[in-house]
C-alpha cells in the first residue's frame, strides 16, 4: 500500500482521507459479504440518508427496482434490513431488503447513501397458526404473547421483515396507545391510506384476542405492546411464519 | 443533509458542542453543576489510568473538558475498529491491528468514562461511510485518525492542570503513537515522520473530524406545534 506514502498531513483530515482511498477505486469485484448473520442472532440495519434507487444488480446501469426514500410514510427515518455487502469498480454496494410488494424483494443501494450500521440482537417470531408472537434476545425467549393477526380475506403476509419505526402518544381503540410500523406489506389491502403496512401494535379490545381478527396487523393486548416496547429496538427483524 | 458541516450540524447528543464549549470557557450552569458532581464515578478502570477519587476529584472544569475531548476521540477510535473487527475486509497483520488496538482503544473509553463519571459526555452515533468496509479504506483511515489521535494529546498535554490526569493523558498518548507507528508501517509509510511532531488544538482537531462526516448529526427537532389532545393514530392495516 504505497499509496499511504502520500498522506498531506493531519490538519486536512477529510482531504488526506480522500486521497488515501483513492486505491479503493482500482479494486475488482469481491465476494458477497453477509451484514446479517442470523445463525448468530445478530442483524445489521441502516436508515436512509439520501433518496435513491434500489437496482437489481450492484451496478449503477442495472435495472432499478424500488424507488427508496429517506423517510416512511409515518415521517420517521426509513430504516432498511441489510443483507450483504459487495465491492464492485471501488465502490460499495449494499443489498437490502425493500418494504414494497411483492414482500421480500431485494435491491442493491449505494453504501454512501446509507447512514451508519445499527446492530441489533433481538428477533420477533410470529406464528399464524399459533397465535403467538415471541421475542427473542440473542436466541434466547424474552416475551411471549398471544395476539390477533389477518382475517382470511386479509391475511398477515407471510416472510422475513423488520420494525423500522414506533409510534407512540395516542389511544385509539384499533391501535391501543402503541404501535411498531414493520417493512410488511399487505398483498390485499393496497390501497390503504399509508401504503398497507403492517402494524405490531396495542389494542383496546384484548377480549378478541387471540384470533384472526385484523386487517393483517398483529395485535396484542396493551399491556404487552407496552412489555414488547421495554424489549424490542427499532430495526429488530420480524419473522412471520 | 447539507454539503458542508459545521459542527452545530455534526454534533451529535451533545458530545462535540459540550467539549467545545467546555475548552473555550464557557460558563454554563449545567457544566458547572456536572463539574461539582466529579470524583462520584472514579472507580473500576480509571485506576488503569493512575486517577483516583482522592487526585482527580480536585479538578477544574478545564480538565475535565480535556478528558471529555479526549473521550470523544477514543469513542470514535473505538467504533472505528470495533465495527471494522466484524466487516469481514481484513486480514492478516490489518485484522491483527485491528483486534489489538481496538480492544486498547475500548480500555481507553472505559478508562475515561470512569475517570469522568457522571461528567462524561455521551457516545455519539457514527457513520464511517464504507472505510471499515475494505481494507485500503481502512488501513488509509486508521493512520488519519492515529495520527490524529497522537496530536490531539500532544496538543492538550500543556494544557492541564493536574498531575494525575497529565499522566494519564501521556500514559494514553504514547500509546496512541505506537498505534500510529504500527499502522505507518503496515501502510509502508514512515513509522517516525519527523523529528519533532507538531501538537493540534483541540478546536483544529474538532474540526478535522467533523470534516469527515464520521459523527453523525443528531436529528433537528422540529418546532413544537400547539399539542392536539392526542397525537393522531398510525395508519398501519390495523
Amino acid at each position: 500500500m504505497t499509496a499511504a506514502r502520500r498522506v498531506p498531513g493531519i490538519t486536512g483530515l477529510a482531504a488526506a482521507l480522500a486521497i488515501l482511498l483513492l486505491p479503493a477505486a482500482a479494486a475488482a469485484a469481491q465476494e458477497d459479504f453477509a451484514l446479517s448473520e442470523p445463525g448468530a442472532h445478530m442483524w445489521r440495519w441502516a436508515t436512509v440518508d439520501q433518496r435513491t434507487f434500489a437496482r437489481a444488480a450492484p451496478n449503477p446501469g442495472a435495472r432499478v427496482v424500488a424507488r427508496v426514500s429517506t423517510l416512511t410514510p409515518e415521517k420517521t427515518p426509513e430504516a432498511l434490513p441489510l443483507l450483504a455487502r459487495r465491492e464492485v469498480d471501488g465502490r460499495l454496494w449494499v443489498r437490502v431488503r425493500l418494504p414494497v410488494l411483492p414482500n421480500g424483494t431485494t435491491g442493491w443501494v449505494l453504501r454512501d447513501r446509507l447512514g451508519g450500521y445499527q446492530t441489533v440482537r433481538t428477533h420477533l417470531i410470529v406464528d399464524r397458526r399459533r397465535l403467538t408472537a415471541r421475542l427473542e434476545r440473542r436466541g434466547r425467549t424474552v416475551f411471549r404473547a398471544r395476539i390477533g393477526i389477518g382475517q382470511s380475506r386479509w391475511p398477515t403476509p407471510r416472510g422475513s421483515f423488520m420494525i423500522r419505526n414506533r409510534l407512540s402518544g395516542f389511544n385509539d381503540p384499533v391501535y391501543g396507545v402503541l404501535a411498531f410500523g414493520t417493512t410488511a406489506r399487505s398483498a390485499t389491502l393496497t390501497d390503504w391510506p399509508g401504503g398497507g403496512f403492517i402494524g405490531v401494535h396495542g389494542t383496546s379490545r384484548p377480549d378478541i384476542l387471540p384470533g384472526r381478527v385484523s386487517h393483517g396487523c398483529i395485535r396484542m393486548s396493551n399491556a404487552d405492546i407496552r412489555r414488547l416496547d421495554r424489549r424490542m429496538p427499532v430495526g429488530t427483524p420480524v419473522s412471520v411464519r | 443533509m447539507p454539503d458542508t458541516l459545521s459542527l452545530d450540524v455534526i454534533d451529535a447528543d451533545g458530545a462535540i458542542r459540550e467539549t467545545a464549549a467546555a475548552a473555550a470557557g464557557d460558563t454554563r450552569a449545567r457544566f458547572l453543576a456536572k463539574a461539582g458532581l466529579l470524583g462520584g464515578g472514579l472507580v473500576g478502570s480509571s485506576a488503569l489510568l493512575g486517577l483516583n477519587p482522592a487526585t482527580a476529584g480536585a479538578q477544574g472544569k478545564s480538565d475535565i473538558a480535556i478528558l471529555n475531548f479526549a473521550l470523544t476521540l477514543e469513542y470514535l477510535e473505538a467504533a472505528f475498529y470495533t465495527e471494522a473487527e466484524s466487516m469481514g475486509a481484513l486480514d492478516g497483520e490489518l485484522a491483527l491491528f485491528a483486534e489489538v488496538v481496538g480492544a486498547h482503544e475500548r480500555a481507553h473509553v472505559k478508562a475515561l468514562k470512569a475517570a469522568l463519571g457522571s461528567n462524561a459526555v455521551a457516545r455519539p452515533r457514527f457513520n464511517f461511510r464504507g472505510t471499515t468496509e475494505s481494507a485500503s479504506g481502512f488501513a488509509a483511515t486508521a493512520q488519519v485518525l492515529e495520527d490524529t489521535g497522537v496530536a490531539a494529546y500532544a496538543g492538550q498535554a500543556p494544557r492541564v492542570k493536574s498531575t494525575a490526569i497529565l499522566k494519564a493523558a501521556l500514559a494514553i498518548h504514547t500509546v496512541e503513537a505506537r498505534h500510529a507507528s504500527w499502522i505507518r508501517d503496515i501502510n509502508d509509510a514512515p513509522p517516525a515522520p519527523a523529528v519533532f511532531d507538531s501538537p493540534l488544538s483541540m478546536r483544529a482537531v474538532l474540526a478535522a473530524v467533523a470534516d469527515t462526516r464520521f459523527i453523525v448529526p443528531a436529528r433537528r427537532r422540529r418546532r413544537r406545534r400547539p399539542r392536539r389532545d392526542t397525537p393522531p393514530a398510525p395508519r398501519f392495516t390495523g
